[in-house]
């Protein structure tokens, strides 16, 4: 039961942060007739509000799984670290989107499962954008873009070599004979992935409401295939080259620091699940 | 000081009018606003005036007026025309479209001035004290981060110097492997000491224990209720009002579980907020303003937000009524100014 709610409450916020995202495709003439125009007044601060609900309600689902100590402390460090890697990228200027933040989300996710890696992408962006001076409503979606990349790295993790061994022993397993080269170009084509997708998922919360000519703005009711014609081309221009460099960025910083990276914290996951039960009766 | 929380609704509503207008006359009136409260209420130490902003707008401005400009082929006074075969940029490149892109140039800089002063004026540990009682470990992880951000900073120029010191020069990408994996074993380190020490005061006694089935429930109740009604909201406008009290129930249960999980985590303050009269007058300017803008007021015309430079450039309506009405997002300033005379 306690299962199963809990896998509803990820979907169902996950649906509404897709919905924030998405609706400008979907949304339909017949649905906004007249007020077509007003919803796209009123949609940014309806929208970021729900983005922010549902957000806030998973991170008390997550939350309230009963997180040890060591789990907190842990993901507090990581985010810490990766957070002065922000600092780093916002005091000296990078080529492009290049971000080194996203390597050390994929790899958490990726070592620790979906649920860290969720939670590790979300207080990243918080953290950095305190220390940064980034708080602003762009940071709810930033959160949950995100923390997207670090749920879905976990899951990445769970179908490679990596995951098996320790999580079907529960315990610590040396892991020898891994395809590491197999994992990295795996991983790789991830980081490449979400470097294009975290920038077409961010676009999308200020799409709506950008001008710009009418063949790459948004237009309530013209349908599905023609606002994703029209999103692309609107990508296509103002973004497109910008997260290539982030994309290429993440593949370069993966190829790097993957391994070493990734043998670092399978070390010390195997050390954060040694506990000692004290024997009863 | 002014707290913290009428800061975040003076934040907010910068948001909200920046959101509601495209009328030149009212963005720039904001952004001075917003320009003169971050002069006059941001730390002196660490003051960074209205440089930011600047440097924003030296960015956001040109670069929005040249891609409206060479992409959107609206309006009547035509300036240039460019060869047709140019994909997305042949056409005429119109005054009105190089107008509407300074404008949306503007209003990014405005929102991002807004929250730069924000920035600036809440120190990182009152925003962090605002986290709601029901997110207990979040806040812990949250204090924890910040916490070590210095240490961590600290840590990478120490590994910095004793690599040097080896020999080792920072000259690509590479040679930043010699620096990051040490700097992550030993902050790992770090957070296992922690862990030991979180646990040895007690930490697990209360938080190492999953929440009640019943948060659990009425959290994927409300959830679906406010995805159901946002949903119907979209898609099916004879059902609008009923989408709308949908939409409202599963707020009003989400925020009621957050409650509910919030009571069983007791929480002490060493040095409780105070609420002033400084803050109740920012309340009340923010206020004003949102009334302006949002409510049906007499005598105030609202019409004069909405502004549009296509077809042909025109000057926009000015209502003073409205630009006195935003003049109630100075009172941060109005009050610290009072406050440093008396």
């Amino acid at each position: 039961m306690r299962r199963s709610l809990s896998a509803a409450i990820y979907v169902l916020s996950t649906a509404i942060g897709v919905l924030a995202f998405v609706y400008p495709f979907v949304l339909d003439v017949r649905a906004t007739g007249s007020l077509g125009v007003a919803h796209s007044q009123d949609a940014p601060l309806v929208t970021a509000a729900l983005v922010g609900l549902s957000l806030v309600a998973l991170l008390v689902e997550l939350q309230g799984q009963a997180i040890s100590a060591k789990t907190v402390a842990m993901l507090g460090v990581l985010v810490a670290i990766t957070s002065v890697l922000r600092f780093v990228e916002v005091a000296v200027p990078m080529p492009g989107g290049f971000s080194p933040v996203f390597v050390p989300i994929i790899l958490a996710g990726y070592v620790f499962g979906s649920r860290f890696g969720f939670l590790m992408g979300a207080f990243t962006l918080l953290v950095s954008g305190l220390i940064t001076g980034g708080v602003g409503p762009w940071l709810p979606y930033q959160m949950f873009a995100s923390g997207w990349v670090g749920m879905s790295a976990g899951w990445l993790g769970k179908i490679s070599t990596l995951h098996s061994p320790l999580s079907a022993s529960g315990g610590p397993k040396v892991v020898g004979n891994r395809d590491w080269r197999l994992e990295i170009a795996v991983l790789s084509v991830f980081g490449f992935a979400w470097g294009l997708l975290y920038g077409a998922i961010i676009n999308v919360y200020f799409w709506p409401f950008a001008a710009g000519p009418v063949e790459q703005t948004w237009t309530p009711g013209t349908g599905l295939g023609e606002t994703l014609a029209r999103y692309a081309a609107f990508y296509v221009a103002t973004s497109l080259g910008w997260d290539l460099v982030r994309a290429a960025g993440n593949v370069v910083l993966l190829l790097l620091l993957g391994v070493p990276m990734v043998h670092a914290l399978a070390r010390f996951q195997r050390r954060f699940h040694f506990e000692v039960h004290p024997a009863h009766g | 000081m002014v707290d913290v929380r009428a800061w975040l609704l003076w934040a907010l509503t910068v948001l909200v009018v920046a959101s509601s207008t495209r009328n030149p006359f009212y963005v720039v009136l904001l952004l001075l606003v917003t320009m003169v409260v971050g002069a006059t209420c941001a730390p002196v130490r660490g003051r960074r005036g209205a440089l930011p902003s600047l440097r924003f707008a030296a960015v956001a401005v040109p670069m929005a007026t040249l891609f409206n400009g060479l992409t959107a082929h609206l309006g009547d006074t035509v300036l240039l025309r460019l060869p047709a075969w140019l994909p997305l940029l042949g056409g005429p490149v119109t005054l009105e479209a190089l107008a509407f892109g300074a404008l949306n140039g503007l209003t990014l800089t405005t929102i991002f001035s807004g929250f730069a002063v924000f920035n600036q004026v809440t120190p990182v540990r009152d925003l962090v004290r605002l986290t709601p009682r029901a997110f207990h470990e979040a806040g812990v992880v949250l204090s924890i981060a910040l916490t070590f951000v210095p240490q961590t900073t600290r840590s990478l120029a120490r590994i910095r110097e004793a690599q040097a010191v080896r020999g080792h020069r920072v000259r690509g990408l590479r040679d930043w492997l010699p620096i990051f994996i040490p700097l992550l074993v030993s902050g790992l380190e770090r957070s296992m000491g922690l862990a030991e020490a979180m646990v040895a005061r007690g930490y697990g006694a209360v938080s190492d224990r999953a929440q009640p089935l019943r948060t659990q429930a009425f959290l994927a109740l409300g959830l679906f209720v406010l995805l159901g009604g946002w949903l119907a909201f979209l898609f099916l406008p004879s059902w609008k009002a009923v989408a709308l009290g949908g939409m409202i129930v599963g707020v009003g249960i989400i925020v009621g579980v957050l409650r509910l999980a919030g009571r069983a985590v007791p929480r002490t303050v060493y040095r409780p907020y105070r609420w002033s009269r400084r803050d109740t007058l920012v309340v009340l300017g923010c206020g004003l303003v949102l009334a302006v803008i949002l409510l049906p007021l007499p005598l105030v015309n609202r019409a004069t937000l909405a502004y549009t430079p296509f077809p042909r450039l025109a000057l926009p309506p000015f209502d003073p009524l409205v630009g006195l009405g935003l003049l109630g997002l100075v009172v941060p300033a109005v009050v610290a100014t009072g406050k440093s005379r008396s």
